[in-house]
């Protein structure tokens, strides 16, 4: 179970029961398995060996379904087995149960006995395994089909001189090796299961579905007539051994030991063979040499490795002691199966590893999974994994690579040809345990080298700029993101916050109003948003526009007149982004009151609208103010503003805050004053000057005043130009402006939004399309469950709604009849249109809706395609 | 209907050839049934259906309730990418043994679930019951709701017994749990944008679709479940409009979403130059949006030509080579045999593990008349109708390969493992790419 996790497993270390028992029916000629449950399992394990061996895996599933389950899968498995041997024709059937099948106490021995005595002429040997995926792993699986095999086979005890070998799950590599070896040794024996054919075949004219190799029934059945059996199998206990049932049931002498992986264990399997009357050919012990070679041209470089060793009991035992008897220290010997004895084989041999080379020792685990196993790594420091690449994510988190060896092997080819057995295995092994600590030195040794040696402190470390004061290159980055302040700010997008309902001026030119989302000017908005609204909006709009680089308050009335609203937002946004720009726009009328106050909240940049720096000018301009308590009018009103704005201004430019300045063009009343303006402000520190068009609103003062063309406000600006910077992209926003200039998005952060596709009835005649898929005219009009409603002109085609048919119910409840629309609601859905196009329709209905005088066209088609053809021929018909 | 040998009997109305369907027995094509015992079915279960679905929810942590196999064969099985959270990627079970299922799993998963929230600080969990769990009894939507009310986070119980319904069945489990993830967000207010479901980034092709949403403007409010968050997914219900890419999959949802939420739905396929040029016009048709729909018209008409000038430098290549398709899903199924027909390539063998009744009706009126349609194939009649129609490649999953190998025939991946893009207009470009590489490669000349 995992490290932190004691109740999970994380990141499994093990396949389940039948995986291991499909396995190794795999290596028994003309057999196929059926598993017994539901029908993923038998799928899943295909995938999973399919990638690993690049073969065909057939595997046959009951399919047991809710009814199987309550009832019993007994007529579910006689069926699967009659339409196996149909599709098949196996000598032999592998019955493997599932976790389902064992749950609901299925009888298979029974099921199996029906069967024969239901099919009398049938020859096919029918072998089961109660292979429950909660009873062990697929190690165990695979040792219990064996021994089910072994222990469900007819026998002949006749003495024959044979030698029965036993294998955990090998790769058919491995498998020929070891055959390879029994062959050059001169010995007669059974290999058992013997998958170097079935999951590695070769390429042939016609394909066969059974592939031929392994194991046949007549070798098993000599079996128990050898006369010795040796179990390549430390850890499969003695319950479900098949060499321990042939020993105690028919007296074959049995020895069991590692897989021949390594020097003592390869000299040892050989000298049992020896001993058991095999000949030492001369190419053995050139190969035996060949080995030891290898292993005295590597030793340096595999005393480098720290491995991590998992899989199969029997496999991490052989591997974990080739890598001891070559100076890899393995730091983790891990197995997912249940195995205490594993520990206790491997304990000393890890600790004289350890103690050789000076290092703590490492740690066996059992019933471990990858997370357990990533813990130890990490704590003890691995370099290497050996294994299968279900230890990829966790290589890769280590930063180190894994040999791979072992099932399954998901994300590189040649799972089935990579030998790990006898003297060639053990040096493919052994080379590549090498080479991949060799690559990461090569890879990393320059930098682990300048990591360690070069002393990076001699270089000073650079002052670091003060945190409380904007520094200069600071605010200059700051307007360069800023939209309305540089016009590369473009691609940058601002928000404007609707959250100053009130004004404290009335200009000549000005009427705030609310509720119009289509007009587009300073001053309007949809809603007045309260701070907690509006930094919601901020949130709802940072997430979808991620270039939104500016918070700005701009009304609709004043932001100052409305200062602890203005405070509170900006407050609670600068709480969440210590990033964002705050800017702001104002007449200047408070400026003097709060102009330290933005500062210390964070603003960076202010708009002051100065119109005249003459306060007779400005008298015409201005209404009214209201100031201190008091609304003055005329000259007054004029004066105390201008002064404010003045002061303010330069009050804040010269604190570094950047302001920009607008000026509203009015014809005849500031137009010639304009130069003044921007003269007078640029003395004062302002950043940028921005000189705009008058929008004459209807119920203002200055609603018919005569405008200044476009060529004109140019003229003037460039008259400025030198004088001050000018602005040239205003597009005088709303006051609840979202994104970039270009591109105002405010109608998707307002609420509620109009629902999509609804649409006011025009006079143009619709096409109702019946389509189940949305792409194709592909429904029956009396199915259609849905009509797709387009608009064409016969040029183009235009989809306009989707309705459901369900709708046009006339609040009937037995709308659906049988599951099928009723044709009443179909008609209604459509009785708007002109035309219907379906991929079939009834008579009846076709009679109906030509007497509505809708016309029916009966296609198959793209829906455009139809759409566009009907069309036009409508168009054709109407000229004629 | 075909006859032959080696087709079992209870097979053969699952098999139709245009020919045999439009002689009018009106019989359709028998599909959407259990798998036939012992035929050797390429589908997988209903835990496999709903597990596929909900696993591209980036920082969901998603337990499998039972014995290791189903977690085991399910770990990491798409390839899914991410932009956030890599949580998805993570196997976590309650490894059922066989105490556990003579006394019970109950407590084991509520101790694991508060390991989980302790250790992890899990906001949202899956917790898939397998076949066991349906069979013992474990009552895993009492354990969720406890879990729920203890720890403040979502649970949700996704009771998947594989043996209690098809691969179909569990998509529409995902989509329920979605469904109530969402629920206590149903009438947050709307705003511009559209969720784009039924598509699990794989490969990256949610940020394909995405990147062509944001040329046309239109923002997306939500990925259901490619490269989701959860926080992503309860957004969900604030969209315009929903657009469907994997029907089978996802349709449900969508239906669910409009009954209950109010926000329609249209079917879409980026999937051939076609398919993609007609769903992006008409997404910003279904919004209303003018500026969208113009975009949609210049970027289609530009990247379709693009394409096209591609592939005529393929098609020479192409000439008189037959493709057989064998997927998930009849619409996908669909788009392919439409993608074939761009390319030159005829489709003579066509068949799907969940295709439902009216895909394989829109399948009969895009093939020609000899092509063989099959609903939940096994390998023998695969091996048997390749052969027979002469086909030169096999699009299918990875079950399917070796097979196709082994007959001599080219072979693409169409699967959820795949690590190329193939939808929109960059995965044209990969498809034909693909499908030449396969069916043009030197190694055929030297097998035959």
């Amino acid at each position: 179970m995992g490290a932190n996790l004691k109740s999970l497993n994380v990141n499994p270390c093990k396949m389940c029961m039948p995986m291991g028992a499909v396995s190794a029916f795999a290596g028994i000629k003309n057999c196929m398995s059926i598993l017994h449950g539901s029908q993923g399992c038998a799928t899943y394990i295909r995938r999973h060996m399919a990638t690993h061996y690049n073969e065909p895996v057939d595997i046959a599933s009951s399919s047991l379904t809710e009814h199987g389950t309550v009832f019993g899968g007994r007529e579910n498995l006689l069926k699967g087995l009659e339409n196996l041997i149909k599709l098949y024709n196996p000598q032999i059937i592998g019955v493997a149960t599932t976790c389902l099948a064992e749950t609901i106490g299925e009888d298979v021995p029974a099921i199996i006995r029906e069967f024969y005595d239901t099919h009398p002429e049938s020859t096919v040997k029918i072998v089961s395994v109660a292979s429950a995926g909660y009873g062990g792993t697929q190690y165990e699986g695979f040792n219990r089909a064996l021994w089910s095999v072994v222990s469900q086979a007819d026998m002949d005890p006749t003495p024959n001189g044979y030698m029965n070998i036993v294998t955990p799950m090998l790769s058919p590599a491995d498998c020929r090796l070891l055959k390879n070896l029994l062959d050059s040794m001169g010995l007669k024996y059974v290999l058992l299961p013997d998958l170097s054919e079935n999951l590695d075949g070769v390429h042939v004219e016609r394909y066969e579905r059974l592939k031929g190799g392994g194991t046949s029934l007549a070798d098993i059945s000599k079996m128990a007539g050898a006369r010795h059996t040796i179990e390549l199998s430390l850890f499969n206990g003695d319950k479900f051994s098949p060499g321990k049932y042939l020993e105690e049931r028919y007296g074959v002498p049995l020895t069991k030991m590692a897989l021949p992986v390594g020097i003592r264990d390869t000299d040892a399997f050989i000298d049992t063979l020896a001993a058991l009357g095999g000949a030492r050919p001369e190419a053995l012990v050139t190969e035996r040499g060949r080995y030891i070679d290898a292993m005295i041209d590597n030793h340096k470089y595999c005393a480098d490795g720290r491995a991590a060793i998992f899989g199969e009991p029997d496999f991490v035992y052989s591997m974990t002691r080739l890598c001891c008897e070559n100076g890899t220290v393995p730091v983790i010997a891990a197995t997912g199966s249940v195995c205490p004895a594993l520990k206790a084989a491997l304990e000393d041999e890890v600790r004289r590893a350890a103690d050789r080379a000076l290092t703590e020792g490492g740690v066996v685990l059992d019933d471990c999974d990858f997370d357990l196993l990533e813990n130890h790594a990490k704590a003890l420091g691995v370099n290497l994994m050996i294994g299968s690449s279900d230890g990829r994510r966790t290589a890769r988190r280590l930063g180190v690579d894994i040999v791979r060896c072992a099932f399954p092997i998901h994300d590189r080819v040649g799972g089935q040809r990579i030998k790990t057995l006898c003297y060639e295995g053990s040096l493919n092994i052994l080379d590549q345990v090498a080479n991949d600590l060799l690559a990461k030195k090569e890879e990393g040794f320059r930098e682990e080298l300048y990591d360690r040696y070069f002393d990076k402190e001699q270089q000073a470390a650079p002052v670091a700029p003060a945190q409380d004061i904007p520094s200069i290159p600071d605010m200059l980055k700051k307007t360069e993101t800023h939209p309305c302040f540089n016009c590369s700010g473009g691609k940058y997008a601002r928000i404007h916050l609707p959250i100053a309902p009130k004004c404290n001026i009335q200009c000549n030119y000005c009427v705030r109003k609310y509720d119009c989302p289509n007009e587009s000017r300073p001053g309007v908005t949809t809603s007045v948003l309260a701070p907690e609204e509006a930094v919601e909006r901020y949130v709802a709009a940072k997430s979808k526009i991620p270039n939104l680089s500016v918070v700005g308050i701009a009304g609709p009335g004043d932001a100052l007149a409305n200062f602890d609203e203005t405070r509170e937002t900006l407050r609670r946004i600068r709480a969440l982004d210590p990033d964002v720009t705050f800017c702001l726009s104002t007449n200047g009328l408070l400026l003097p009151l709060y102009a330290q106050e933005l500062i210390d909240l964070g603003v960076s940049h202010i708009t002051v609208t100065v119109n005249a720096v003459d306060p007779e000018i400005g008298a015409k301009i201005y209404k009214h103010i209201d100031y201190m308590g008091t609304r003055f009018t005329g000259l007054a009103a004029a004066s105390i503003l201008l002064a404010n704005q003045l002061s303010g201004l330069r009050y804040l430019t010269s604190r570094g805050i950047i302001c920009k300045v607008n000026t509203v063009l009015l014809r005849g009343i500031n137009d010639t004053h304009i130069e003044e303006v921007v003269k007078k402000v640029k003395e004062l520190g302002a950043y940028i000057s921005n000189i705009m068009q008058l929008i004459p609103v209807k119920g203002s003062a200055f609603e018919n005043l005569e405008l200044v063309s476009n060529r004109e406000i140019m003229a003037i600006r460039e008259k400025c130009a030198p004088e001050l910077r000018q602005m040239y992209h205003c597009r005088q926003c709303r006051a609840d402006a979202v994104g970039t200039l270009d591109e105002d998005q405010s109608l998707s952060f307002r609420s509620p939004c109009k629902s999509a596709g609804a649409r006011s009835v025009t006079k143009t005649k619709k096409y109702a399309v019946a389509s189940k898929s949305g792409s194709l005219v592909d429904q029956h009009f009396g199915h259609a469950r849905e009509f797709y409603i387009y608009e064409s002109d016969g040029a183009a085609v235009r989809f306009i709604e989707k309705r459901l048919v369900k709708n046009y119910c006339n609040g009937k409840e037995d709308c659906f009849e049988d599951k099928k629309p009723a044709m009443d609601s179909i008609l209604s859905a459509v009785s708007d249109c002109g035309y219907v196009l379906a991929l079939r329709i009834g008579d009846a209905p076709a009679r109906k809706l030509q007497s509505l005088g809708i016309e029916v066209i009966s296609t198959y088609d793209r829906i455009e395609d139809a759409v566009l053809k009907a069309a036009a021929g409508q168009q054709k018909k109407e000229i004629c | 209907m075909v006859r032959r040998q080696s087709i079992l009997e209870e097979r053969k109305k699952s098999i139709i050839d245009k020919a045999s369907f439009c002689r009018g027995d009106g019989s359709g094509i028998s599909c959407g049934k259990s798998s036939v015992s012992g035929a050797v079915s390429q589908r997988a279960c209903m835990f496999s259906g709903a597990r596929v679905v909900l696993n591209p929810i980036t920082d969901a942590y998603h337990i499998i309730h039972g014995p290791i196999g189903c977690a085991s064969y399910t770990w990491d099985i798409r390839g899914s990418l991410t932009s956030g959270s890599d949580t998805f990627r993570t196997s976590y079970s309650t490894d059922l043994r066989e105490t556990d299922v003579i006394f019970g799993g109950e407590k084991k998963l509520e101790a694991a679930i508060d390991e989980l929230v302790a250790q992890e600080s899990a906001k949202l969990i899956f917790v898939y019951g397998t076949c066991i769990v349906g069979v013992i009894g474990d009552d895993i939507d009492a354990v969720c709701r406890r879990a729920e009310e203890k720890h403040g986070i979502r649970v949700i119980p996704v009771k998947a017994s594989g043996f209690s319904g098809t691969k179909s069945q569990g998509y529409k489990l995902a989509c329920d749990a979605i469904m109530q993830l969402v629920e206590p967000y149903k009438n947050i207010p709307k705003v511009k944008g559209i969720n784009i479901l039924g598509d699990f980034n794989l490969a990256g092709e949610m940020w394909i679709i995405k990147s062509y949403m944001k040329k046309l403007g239109i923002p997306v409010v939500s990925t259901v479940t490619g490269d989701a968050s959860c926080e992503s997914l309860l957004r969900m219900p604030s969209a315009q409009l929903n657009i469907v890419q994997c029907a089978g999959s996802s349709t449900y949802l969508a239906t669910r979403m409009e009954e209950e939420l109010g926000i329609p739905f249209i079917k879409v396929s980026f999937f051939g130059a076609e398919d993609t040029t007609n769903s992006l016009i008409r997404i910003a048709q279904a919004l209303g949006d003018e500026a969208a729909v113009r975009k949609a018209v210049a970027f289609t008409t530009e990247e379709a030509e693009a394409a096209e000038a591609f592939l005529q430098a393929y098609r020479p290549k192409f000439e008189g080579k037959k493709a057989a398709i064998y997927v998930g899903g009849g619409f996908k199924a669909i788009s392919l045999i439409k993608q074939f027909n761009e390319m030159g390539i005829e489709t003579v063998v066509v068949g799907t593990q969940t295709g439902k009744e009216e895909d394989y009706e829109i399948i009969e009126h895009l093939v020609n008349e000899n092509t063989v349609i099959l609903d939940d194939a096994n390998p023998s009649e695969l091996e048997e109708f390749m052969l027979e129609k002469g086909a030169n490649i096999l699009v299918g999953g990875v079950k399917e390969r070796p097979l196709a190998y082994k007959l001599g025939i080219a072979f693409c991946d169409h699967n959820h493992e795949r690590k190329h893009a193939l939808a929109g207009f960059e995965g044209i470009r990969n498809f034909t790419r693909e499908v030449n590489l396969s069916i043009n490669s030197p190694v055929w000349e030297y097998c035959r």
